[in-house]
């Protein structure tokens, strides 16, 4: 597809960045330019690069490293660092203790720092001139433009196969599941992996709330459902252990 | 509700502009064994294939998040080489 004759759609370009322990996949407009230049596209990379060597617990010489030992105080770490825990510590509050940013015992924000990322990396497009593009952050999605995205929502239970497509404009989708590496999602008052479903996706306008609401919503299990219907401006999604379903009561304008 | 050979069904389409969004399964017959097992089986493989044959109207996949080794496998990295 080139935009050229008939299809008057401008020309799109597709990317795929390994970073973060993931994959980000951009769709973007080809005026957003090339991954590795000094266009908007390339600033976006850059910027997910910069996260993963700031926030990684796995990185010795990161902030977020270096930080949660003890060894540097929040003043000498990257300002972004303090917006992170300010954040978390909202959200932590708002999900009366289900998202944490110590979920194995030891500091690591990046239940929250993955969807702020590809967030920051959408807002970095249009601000670059970008009217539609989205973000794909190894599964959790931003997605900016007035017109309608279709996301499809991947069935934890049959793998390679779609159990629902969401539509919207403008719209942050995340799913919390059993990942491929087993359950990393563990209840933090019991320390086990939540019962009884299998994925939950949650839908809202931005992605940095809408996938830590979604690990925190995954994590308090069959009870996620009564909580999201009292968020404002969120609507899930779960499929259960057992293959059944449920969504909250507004989720429907979603379908298409 | 159609009333089969082998009991009653019902299918439950949700369409919004042209496209189904959701299927589901209403009812199903579970008089025998083997009722419910072709309901465990084949109805959520029919509901996934409808919606799939869709995908190439698909942007973006949401689902739990994968290593940067499972992407390979991931409906997202067949949709990223597609342009």
């Amino acid at each position: 597809m080139t935009g050229a004759g008939t299809d008057a759609r401008p020309a799109r370009r597709r990317h795929a960045e390994h970073v973060m322990g993931t994959v980000v996949s951009f769709d973007v407009p080809a005026s957003a330019g090339e991954p590795h230049g000094d266009a908007p596209l390339g600033r976006a990379v850059r910027w997910l690069h910069w996260v993963d060597a700031t926030f990684s617990p796995y990185r010795d010489d990161s902030d977020v490293t270096r930080f949660g030992r003890g060894a540097v105080p929040l003043a000498e770490c990257a300002p972004e660092l303090a917006e992170v825990l300010e954040a978390c510590a909202a959200i932590s509050a708002r999900s009366g203790g289900y998202f944490t940013t110590t979920p194995g015992g030891r500091f690591d924000p990046s239940g929250y720092v993955k969807g702020w990322a590809v967030e920051r990396a959408a807002a970095i497009l249009t601000a670059g001139g970008s009217a539609e593009h989205s973000v794909n952050g190894g599964g959790d999605v931003q997605c900016a433009g007035d017109r309608l995205w279709r996301i499809g929502i991947a069935d934890p239970l049959r793998p390679g196969r779609l159990a629902l497509v969401v539509a919207g404009r403008n719209l942050a989708v995340a799913t919390s599941g059993v990942a491929e590496r087993g359950a990393h999602i563990v209840d933090p008052y019991t320390g086990q992996p939540p019962a009884g479903l299998a994925s939950l996706t949650l839908v809202g306008a931005r992605l940095a709330e809408t996938d830590a609401y979604a690990t925190a919503a995954f994590a308090m299990g069959s009870a996620a459902r009564d909580w999201v219907e009292g968020l404002d401006g969120y609507e899930a999604f779960a499929i259960t252990a057992a293959g059944g379903t449920w969504q909250t009561s507004g989720f429907d304008r979603y379908l298409g | 509700m159609a009333n089969t050979a082998y009991g009653p069904v019902q299918i439950q389409l949700i369409e919004r502009s042209g496209k189904i969004v959701k299927v589901a399964v209403l009812v199903q017959p579970t008089n025998t064994l083997h009722d419910v097992q072709i309901g465990e089986f084949a109805f959520p493989k029919l509901i996934s294939e409808t919606l799939a044959a869709q995908s190439s109207k698909i942007d973006a996949v949401s689902g739990a998040t994968y290593t940067s080794a499972g992407y390979v496998k991931s409906l997202q990295s067949a949709l990223d080489k597609r342009s």
